[in-house]
């Protein structure tokens, strides 16, 4: 579904990923760990082609299609999901609203009819079922005011609407507290499902302890210098990043490089 | 400027001559001030933006000749309520039924016939309330003409609904200038929602002079929405005066969406304790538009609330002035007043003047103000891109949101929706 290859990007200038190799299969859930400034949240921006983010080398290939050569809102179009780190407030815009005419792009893309409010309404009351969440948050601008979790419910919010092929979760644990954190986990799971992809980025190993991943990647100075399944998450967690610093992967006991654990 | 005083010279004599003797003073004294200061020049600092050549050629309307049919003025933004066509600054046809309580007269009937408050009300506006909210030129023109307008009377405890006003000039070879004054008295617990839509044909060049004074009762409630969208060369002067006695509240709508040159005056004075005043408005620029508001407000007791809101957007080359000024007096303790003003501009040949004023002379006072002049904020236009949204998809709908943080506020879901979709469909583009 997504290869990414000798992917190198810049950012003002400085060049943040240094040739970077991926490969995902629908269905399955990354984890790309990694020590601050390593180039995680740069992944997930280029990825979703946030402008100031220079690709200088390699290449994205996203179902058949280079990922780099679409607009951003045609990425999204095609299935891409980025989770926002930091969820941008947009004070006087619905969060229904906006979510309908998202939804409504997307589908115009695709050539389907859009929905209209009641058959929107009708799909936004059972995602919020699957999710298990209120619907507190429909009737507020979009993250205008909303506490750290409510932002992150929301981002999985919109995921579940927008079926993305390819979601990408930045650093979606980060600011959250443990409850916040089992609700945005448990609702990442429940939209686990055999055509969609998921890449996870994160800092912490906590959020793996629920959203437990295929494979775990770690990233350190913009290149990914290990793999794993999820048991490297713990290793890392015990030993921290130091051992990037002392010579790389030779130092960190890893011994399940293509395993993957149960949770 | 001169051929104005000319005009207003032959004009007088007829206005001086009718009505009780305090109206012939006010009027005379009036025309005494305009003949010294003549309209307000870019060297009055309250007029330091706004020029006033697009007046040049104007000439003073004397009297009202012959009546159109009401088949060419504008529809209502909304069908509920008493409905009042003001054509060329003055009543178009009879006023209908009134509701108990209610007293709407023209104003030339009500000063022949006398209304309780009326001759306060009159006078109150020639005494300069405060530094920038003194008379200027426009206002003593009006005084000077006082003549043609209406007077609406809420007796206390009445709630008499909505009025809308809707405001509307004639083509004519000779631009044209109307004055026109509008008097609203609610007594105490009495309520008014008073809604002034502004709508003239296209190419219409006249200039309309408007004052709107209110004296709010104890206890009683104003809710006025001014909305404009005039002709691209119309030229609007208005000016809101308003009166707060105790606990009285004042709500203030303001949307201009239209107009060749436009400048209004919303001026309010808290002079009961715990008066409340919440002024917001909405400016959308585009093509050589020039729109310019100064809202004041004047916190002269204890305990009172304002709350001022602008929003603007200008494109093409448009230009929009914005002075927001509070006064807390000596006396006027535990006064809360917040200001707040910021715009958008959409291309690099729009410009928006804005200033903040605030002086406070009273204790135990909350303030604040902020102004700001920006352009959209581009990581809200991505993130609405990333979830499919294009480019111009995304900076429609933050502009509008923009927008609609002003016209939010009004209480009636209908209107609001109104006022929402015209503001979006004149909605300036980004160049």
């Amino acid at each position: 579904m997504l290869k990414i290859k000798n992917l190198h990007a810049k950012v003002a200038g400085n060049e943040i990923l240094k040739g970077l190799n991926l490969e995902l299969e629908a269905g399955e859930i990354h984890a790309i760990m990694g020590p601050n400034g390593a180039g995680k949240s740069t992944l997930g921006n280029v990825l979703a082609g946030r402008e100031g983010y220079e690709v200088t080398q390699g290449e994205v290939m996203f179902n058949g299609k280079n990922l780099l050569e679409l607009e951003p809102e045609e990425r999204a179009c095609e299935g891409v999901f980025l989770a926002f780190q930091y969820p941008v407030e947009i004070p006087g815009v619905n969060n229904t609203y906006f979510l309908r005419a998202a939804l409504n792009a997307q589908r115009k893309y695709r050539g389907e009819e859009p929905l209209n409010s009641v058959e929107f309404l009708r799909l936004v009351r059972e995602k919020l079922k699957i999710l298990h969440i209120g619907d507190e948050l429909l009737h507020r601008a979009v993250n205008e005011g909303f506490s750290g979790g409510e932002k992150k419910r929301n981002e999985i919010f919109q995921m579940a609407v927008l079926e993305p092929t390819l979601a990408i979760l930045d650093e979606t644990d980060s600011g959250l507290d443990i409850d916040a954190l089992k609700t945005v986990a448990e609702g990442v799971n429940r939209l686990r499902s055999p055509d969609r992809g998921m890449i996870v980025v994160t800092h912490y190993q906590r959020l793996l302890d629920y959203i437990v991943p295929d494979k775990v990647h770690v990233l350190a100075d913009g290149r990914l210098v290990a793999t794993g399944g999820a048991d490297l998450a713990l290793k890392l967690e015990e030993q921290g990043y130091a051992w990037l610093e002392d010579g790389g992967i030779a130092t960190l006991d890893v011994d399940s490089v293509g395993h993957v654990a149960s949770p | 400027m001169s051929e104005l005083v000319a005009q207003l010279d032959s004009a007088l004599p007829e206005h001086c001559g009718s009505g009780p003797e305090w109206l012939k003073v006010l009027r005379k004294n009036a025309a005494d001030e305009f003949r010294k200061h003549g309209l307000p020049t870019r060297k009055d600092e309250a007029w330091k933006y706004t020029g006033l050549g697009a007046l040049a050629q104007v000439r003073l309307a004397s009297g009202f000749e012959n009546r159109i049919s009401a088949a060419t003025h504008p529809a209502p933004l909304l069908e509920k309520g008493l409905q009042i066509d003001m054509l060329d600054g003055q009543l178009l046809q009879e006023i209908g039924e009134q509701l108990a309580g209610v007293t709407l007269l023209p104003l030339a009937d009500a000063l022949k016939f006398g209304v309780s408050g009326l001759q306060n009300l009159l006078e109150s506006l020639s005494e300069p309330a405060s530094k920038s909210g003194s008379t200027n030129g426009f206002s003593a023109l009006n005084s000077a003409t006082l003549d043609s307008g209406l007077v609406i009377h809420v007796s206390a405890g009445t709630d008499a609904g909505r009025l809308s006003l809707i405001w509307s000039t004639r083509s004519t070879d000779t631009p044209l200038l109307f004055n026109s004054r509008i008097c609203v008295i609610l007594e105490q617990d009495a309520k008014l929602e008073l809604l002034e839509h502004f709508e003239s044909p296209d190419e219409n060049a006249n200039t309309s002079n408007i004052v709107l004074q209110a004296e709010l009762g104890a206890h009683a409630t104003l809710q006025h929405v001014r909305f404009q969208q005039e002709s691209d060369k119309a030229v609007l002067i208005t000016r809101t005066e308003i009166s707060q006695q105790a606990d009285s509240e004042y709500a203030y709508y303001g949307f201009d969406l239209g107009g060749g040159l436009v400048r209004h005056d919303v001026h309010t004075a808290l002079k009961g304790s715990g008066a409340k005043s919440a002024i917001n408005g909405a400016y959308l620029l585009d093509g050589s538009r020039h729109v310019d508001n100064h809202a004041r407000v004047d916190h002269m007791a204890p305990g009172g609330f304002s709350d001022q809101y602008f929003r603007g957007v200008a494109g093409g080359s448009g230009r929009a002035v914005f002075n927001t000024a509070v006064c807390v007096h000596p006396g006027a303790d535990e006064t809360e007043a917040r200001q707040s003003n910021a715009n958008i501009l959409l291309s690099a040949r729009a410009e928006v003047d804005t200033k903040p004023e605030l002086e406070i002379y009273a204790d135990e006072v909350i303030a604040s103000h902020g102004a700001t002049v920006g352009q959209l904020d581009e990581q809200a236009v991505f993130y609405m891109r990333s979830r499919g949204l294009s480019e111009q998809e995304a900076r429609q709908l933050l502009t509008t949101a923009f927008c609609r943080s002003v016209s939010d506020k009004l209480t009636d879901p209908v209107l609001r929706e109104v006022i929402s979709e015209r503001m979006m469909a004149v909605m300036p583009q980004a160049e």
